[in-house]
């Protein structure tokens, strides 16, 4: 918020409490109007003094004028004037303004310059990240191919040593079966073998007659068919 | 009991010649001397660090300088770049002359009607030098405000030029004024505690009043010799913008 103090204006300063503002700008106004009414009331009668004799005034430098309008000092005080006010402007128009300036100026170059080289950090920094990144992409596909790679190939080779086993398995199967086959076979022959010899034995022990051995195994086969129908 | 303008008299200190001229020192010298000296003396060690990230009296300086500098490139423009030392300048002699006045048994030189006034003459030939130079014969359409009507253009004319002429009165007068107001007002409060005082008994007492009021008063000293060295530059540099720009 804005004040206003006489013919100042004063912009109101956010971290100072807005009562104790408001006390301070009330005070400096009342101090400022009393003032005014003090100056003009002083301005008036030393005026007034001055003027009421002001040829004697100007004259000897009375002491009760004003000490101002006594013009025998003014040659003496424009002359300290021009020389001192000369000098400093010398002082300060070679050694003290170019110094600040260049303070104020070599500042500026340097703020210019730290800003352009942390600009330019910011973009090397930006670049190494999208290097990185781009690398790690890189890298996050070459790691899902090879472990597709590997995956594939186990599954291959899986599958290979399966088949083979298979094969191998399979291949085994088959000779047992047939060797089974055969002594199976085997067995039965010479299960009729033995069987029509028994029978020529026991014919002969039980009747007396002779069997031929054709004819022993004839009927022991068709026993054994008929043995084998009954159980089928 | 002394008069409250008795300290603005002017007291030789020591007799000086320079080829037969009167350059006498008085107290009124001295305290231009000083204020050069001091001021130079301050921005010059202030500034001796030349520090890129200033301490706090490297940043007074260039607070300074910057609040001036500034002051000139919004009032007149980049076309018062070279007129920046001057101003300066200006601005500093008059703050310094206003402060150190207010130290106490010190001596005000702003309070010395001539002295505000050589200042303003020379600030008030200066610019309309400056403005004739710059604008040769066109510089008087300066004192027609455009788009009056005929008849009232004499009359206006007339009033411009007074207002012009003016301007060196009212510029030193201000700052005499205010200085010479100020430390009557100090004095006159300071003799009045004197003066119960010396009353004695229950009036001892009675003197912290106006001791108390010299107090705030000297607050608004120190606030009116600021506002006073910038009322007199910012005011230099409206008339030189008028100069170089006319309206």
């Amino acid at each position: 918020m804005r004040f206003k103090c006489g013919s100042l204006s004063y912009a109101g300063h956010a971290d100072i409490p807005l009562a104790r503002q408001l006390i301070w700008i009330t005070l400096v106004q009342a101090m400022m109007n009393f003032r005014n009414i003090v100056t003009r009331k002083i301005m008036g009668s030393a005026l007034l003094m001055s003027l009421s004799g002001s040829l004697p005034v100007l004259a000897a430098g009375d002491a009760k004028g004003l000490p101002q309008l006594d013009i025998t000092t003014w040659p003496n005080q424009l002359f300290w004037l021009i020389v001192t006010f000369g000098v400093g402007y010398v002082i300060m128009s070679r050694l003290i303004t170019p110094r600040i300036g260049g303070v104020l100026e070599q500042r500026g170059k340097t703020i210019q310059n730290d800003l352009a080289r942390a600009k330019e950090a910011e973009a090397e920094a930006q670049e190494m990240r999208s290097a990185y990144e781009a690398s790690l992409d890189e890298a996050r596909a070459k790691g899902a191919e090879a472990a597709s790679k590997a995956m594939s190939e186990a599954k291959e080779s899986a599958e290979a040593a399966e088949a083979e086993l298979t094969a191998k398995l399979a291949k085994k199967t088959k000779t047992a079966e047939t060797k089974l086959a055969k002594i199976r076979d085997e067995a039965l022959a010479s299960i009729n073998d033995v069987a029509s010899e028994v029978t020529q034995d026991a014919v002969l022990a039980v009747t007396g007659m002779k069997v031929t051995k054709a004819e022993a195994t004839k009927s022991v086969s068709k026993l054994t068919k008929a043995g084998a129908g009954q159980e089928a | 009991m002394h008069s409250p303008v008795e300290q603005f008299a002017i007291k030789v200190l020591f007799a000086l010649n320079l080829f037969g001229f009167d350059i006498q020192f008085t107290n009124s010298s001295l305290f231009m001397v000083l204020a050069v000296l001091v001021s130079s003396a301050f921005l010059y060690f202030a500034m001796a660090p030349a520090a890129t990230v200033p301490g706090r009296m490297q940043g007074l300086a260039e607070m300074l300088y910057e609040f001036v500098s500034d002051m000139v490139r919004s009032n007149v423009g980049s076309e018062g770049r070279p007129y920046f030392p001057f101003v300066f300048t200006l601005f500093v002699f008059v703050l310094f002359s206003n402060l150190l006045g207010l130290i106490p048994y010190s001596y005000t030189t702003t309070s010395q009607i001539i002295v505000t006034f050589a200042m303003a003459m020379f600030i008030f030939i200066g610019v309309t030098l400056i403005a004739l130079f710059k604008h040769g014969l066109h510089f008087f359409s300066f004192f027609v405000p455009a788009g009056a009507p005929k008849v009232l253009i004499p009359f206006l004319v007339l009033i411009e030029v007074i207002s012009y002429f003016v301007r060196p009165v009212s510029l030193s007068v201000r700052l005499f004024a205010n200085m010479l107001a100020g430390h009557t007002m100090l004095k006159v409060f300071g003799g009045l505690a004197v003066m119960i005082a010396s009353a004695g008994g229950v009036f001892v007492a009675g003197s912290i009043l106006p001791l108390v009021a010299i107090v705030g008063l000297t607050g608004l000293e120190i606030l009116v010799a600021v506002l006073q060295a910038y009322v007199f530059t910012i005011l230099t540099c409206m008339y030189l913008n008028d100069a170089l720009h006319l309206h």
